[in-house]
């Protein structure tokens, strides 16, 4: 497990990653109620576009290591790809899941109306996955890192609007809420309204069934080694 | 050569196409979100094909997955465009025609489903085929590597074998001439050499006589043995530089100057073979290519290599490549360690560099 | 005037960073039609649509984040890779790091000019007045590169320097209230209308819709008031670290 250990300390080495980490998820917590719209305060419902954030700023790591050469070394280190690979993602999820604890039960401990937290707890779980499988998929396309984060940066914004996580989707034309439904900004924003609403839960099962199932498709496609 | 793009890159192509064509369905038709679902899943199997190579009966979970949304959408009869070119792509185009039929007669509605599976058909039986050639064309390219790759091999072993037979037959020429030297002139030059030692101490002016006329007989007997030793041994075909001089000379078709410097004898046989060869080739290249009136045929010897440059006063420039003799003799002058170069400007020339194994001579 | 010679050359490397444009402009052109996509036909009892506003909010928001190329040009010339090159010329440096600041003043005035020619001619919008949209467009750029050369200066790690850039764009979208609403005090009142760029800018453009022209060449006198100050921060700041 040293490769985890290593993968958690450098999440934590740089200063920007430490407020990007510690600071804005705190922040999130702070932010005022709304209207009409959306139902959960707002730092809940931005929540979903700092997760993804996070998630390209951890995933970065890995694109660092090829373009510094490291993978080159790990490839001859007696150590697969699937190690390296699954112990990284497994210390950046266990940032995300400290994350998705610290928003949602600092709320809780703040008086925050939250409706059902341990639903959203795992909504914001599921999310987290589905983020980093996203960003791992995304930074296997690339070489450099800052261009990979300034482009992913501006998908983001796009996909949010699309989304429904930044302009309810009830106001969307027709075509555009079909299309919507692609984007798993959709479900998050699907997810944080049953958690209002709380219908039935077979249909929050079905919200998070397909969240993990793009965090499958998207680890699949993001596994690929790539040693230049 | 340029490298042109991999068929699988094509086949990887339209599976994720089909993704497209999908969701374009989806978005046009039902828009349900449990339909959404079945597009998701044949995105992991698409994904899984993707990255791995799955074995040929994994297209059952395609065809499980499309069966179970049967009765939920119309997607599910598209689906099953992914297990037929599956299918074909594999080979098995038997069943992958036996399921297009199947699922057609099953929903037997719509035509466009009919050219949509056709479609699919046709373009995994193109890509089976396809794919299926390139692997050909592969391993044939393989193997003739390989036989090349042997062939070269034999090539310099028979060049390193030759060059180690003149070495030999160097060997036991020298031995033969040693036993001639010791057999023919040994004998009479010690007997000489006793008899003048004996002749100092003989006080009889009559025996004295006798030894010196002995003596004589016996150098003279010597002398005699020697001329026919060097005789018998001289060879009558030409070696050495005798031979490449003779080459030029009877080469009369363009006006030659033979130019050499240096101790010709440092030059071991076979680097003779090779320098012959190559003067040989060069005159005729000269001869059948060039319209040059003159050559100039230089060969320095020196402590460490030998050089030959043969250069021309032509100015045809046809020759771009590398005729195969020049390039065997390239090879050949590799194989002892040299260089052959050769280049059009100004004329032709061809110059060879071998270096002298200074270790092989005192072998 | 043997800058003069370098502007053509720094045009070109603006014009040729692609990842710039992407973020600039290519990005605020999908924002844009996927906007107009979601608010079509959407009308307020005001009678202006909705993408009016939301397009001129978007143009200024994406000027906050005009400074940006300008920083990265003078750290590369000034500070790092081409330092000594860029002082082994002989020209005036100072010249030099001032027509690096039009040109990325003029570019970004153009990304933003664009952005208008696109919203006027593909999704219909209509901006009442050009020249004064396009004056008001010009203020935020140079603000913004001013304030982003004054990050560049006063900071030592260059890093800071464009994450701090990044949090002058992105606070003051949310202080001017665009992603929710900011807490009612008067410090937050204070940011949310004269002293925050954007909704200075906004204000004017709005005012001088409504003919409201005393207002809007107030509130864009208050702009061009805040660079001239920063201006002067920014030289003294700008020759401790570059004379």
């Amino acid at each position: 497990m040293t490769i985890f250990k290593f993968a958690l300390k450098r999440s934590f080495s740089n200063t920007t990653n430490i407020i990007f980490l510690t600071l804005f998820p705190i922040a999130c917590i702070f932010l005022p109620n709304g209207e009409e719209w959306p139902f959960l305060p707002y730092g809940y419902q931005y929540f979903g576009l700092l997760i993804l954030f996070v998630g390209i700023r951890l995933a970065t790591i890995i694109l660092e290591d090829r373009e510094k050469g490291v993978v080159k070394r790990l490839a001859v280190a007696p150590i697969s790809h699937f190690q390296y690979l699954s112990q990284n993602l497994l210390a950046y999820s266990i940032i995300l899941i400290l994350q998705c604890i610290i928003v949602v039960y600092g709320g809780v401990l703040l008086g925050k109306e939250l409706y059902q937290p341990g639903w959203l707890f795992i909504l914001y779980g599921s999310f987290s996955f589905a983020s980093l499988a996203i960003a791992l998929a995304w930074i296997s396309i690339y070489r450099n890192k800052d261009a990979s984060f300034l482009v992913y940066m501006s998908l983001i914004f796009i996909i949010v609007v699309l989304g429904g996580l930044l302009i309810p989707i009830e106001i969307f034309p027709d075509l555009l809420k079909r299309v919507a439904v692609i984007f798993p900004t959709y479900w998050l924003a699907e997810g944080l309204k049953w958690i209002v609403f709380s219908e039935e839960i077979l249909d929050f099962l079905l919200i998070n069934g397909v969240l993990w199932l793009y965090t499958i498709v998207f680890v699949i496609v993001g596994s690929i080694r790539k040693i230049n | 050569m340029k490298k042109l793009m991999e068929p699988l890159l094509f086949v990887n192509s339209w599976r994720f196409l089909m993704m497209g064509a999908f969701i374009h369905l989806w978005v046009l038709g039902d828009s349900q979100i449990s339909s959404f679902i079945l597009i998701l899943l044949l995105l992991l199997m698409t994904c899984l094909r993707w990255r791995f190579a799955l074995p040929v009966w994994f297209v059952l979970v395609d065809i499980l997955i499309c069966f179970f949304y049967f009765p939920y959408t119309d997607i599910a009869y598209y689906g099953f465009a992914l297990p037929i070119f599956e299918l074909a792509l594999k080979g098995k185009c038997l069943f992958s025609l036996f399921l297009c039929a199947g699922v057609f007669f099953a929903q037997a509605s719509s035509s466009f489903l009919f050219w949509f599976f056709f479609q699919a058909f046709f373009f995994g039986v193109f890509s089976f085929i396809f794919l299926k050639n390139q692997e050909m064309y592969r391993v044939d390219i393989d193997e003739q590597r390989k036989v090349r790759y042997e062939l070269e091999r034999i090539k310099i072993d028979l060049l390193e074998a030759n060059q180690s037979v003149s070495h030999q037959a160097e060997l036991m020429e020298r031995y033969r001439i040693a036993r001639e030297l010791h057999d023919h002139l040994g004998h009479d030059l010690t007997g000489a050499t006793l008899a003048l030692q004996a002749y100092q101490y003989v006080q009889e002016p009559e025996e004295a006589k006798k030894i010196l006329q002995e003596v004589k007989n016996r150098l003279e007997r010597s002398t005699k043995s020697l001329r026919e030793t060097v005789h018998n041994m001289t060879p009558m075909t030409r070696i050495g530089v005798e031979s490449l001089e003779s080459v030029v000379r009877n080469f009369q078709q363009k006006d030659i100057e033979f130019k050499k410097s240096g101790n010709m004898l440092l030059v071991p046989v076979h680097i003779w073979s090779l320098l012959e060869s190559c003067v040989k080739e060069t005159l005729t290249n000269v001869a059948k290519h060039s319209n040059a009136t003159k050559v100039e045929v230089d060969l320095q010897v020196t402590e460490s290599i030998v050089r030959l440059s043969i250069k021309d006063n032509g100015t045809a420039k046809k020759l771009s490549h590398t005729g195969s003799g020049l390039r065997s003799l390239q090879m050949r002058s590799r194989s002892m360690g040299g260089s052959l170069s050769i280049s059009h400007e100004n004329g032709f020339l061809v110059v060879c560099v071998i270096p002298l194994d200074k270790e092989m001579l005192n072998r | 005037m043997r800058v003069l010679s370098t502007v053509k050359f720094t045009a070109l490397r603006m014009l040729r960073s692609y990842i710039v444009l992407l973020l600039l402009l290519v990005v605020p052109i999908i924002l844009l039609t996927v906007f107009s996509f979601i608010l079509s036909g959407a009308v307020p009892e005001s009678g202006v649509p909705y993408i009016n506003e939301t397009s001129m909010t978007q143009v200024l928001v994406f000027q906050l984040f005009g400074g940006s190329i300008v920083m990265s040009l003078i750290y590369n010339d000034l500070f790092t890779e081409n330092k000594i090159r860029m002082y082994a010329l002989p020209f005036n440096q100072t010249m030099y790091a001032f027509s690096i600041m039009m040109c990325g003043a003029l570019f970004s005035t153009l990304l933003g000019a664009l952005l208008m020619v696109y919203s006027q001619f593909v999704l219909g919008v209509m901006w009442q007045n050009w020249l004064w949209m396009i004056y008001i467009i010009s203020l935020m750029a140079v603000l913004s590169i001013i304030v982003c050369l004054i990050f560049t200066f006063s900071v030592k790690n260059f890093k800071i320097a464009e994450r701090l850039s990044e949090v002058y764009g992105i606070g003051f979208v949310v202080l001017a209230g665009l992603f929710f609403p900011m807490p009612e005090n008067g410090f937050f009142d204070f940011l949310g209308s004269y002293g925050n760029p954007l909704t200075l800018s906004m204000g004017a453009i709005r005012d001088m819709g409504e003919s409201n022209i005393g207002d809007a060449w107030f509130q864009a006198n208050i702009l061009l008031g805040a660079i001239i100050i920063l201006f002067v921060v920014m030289l003294i700041l700008g020759r401790r670290k570059i004379g």
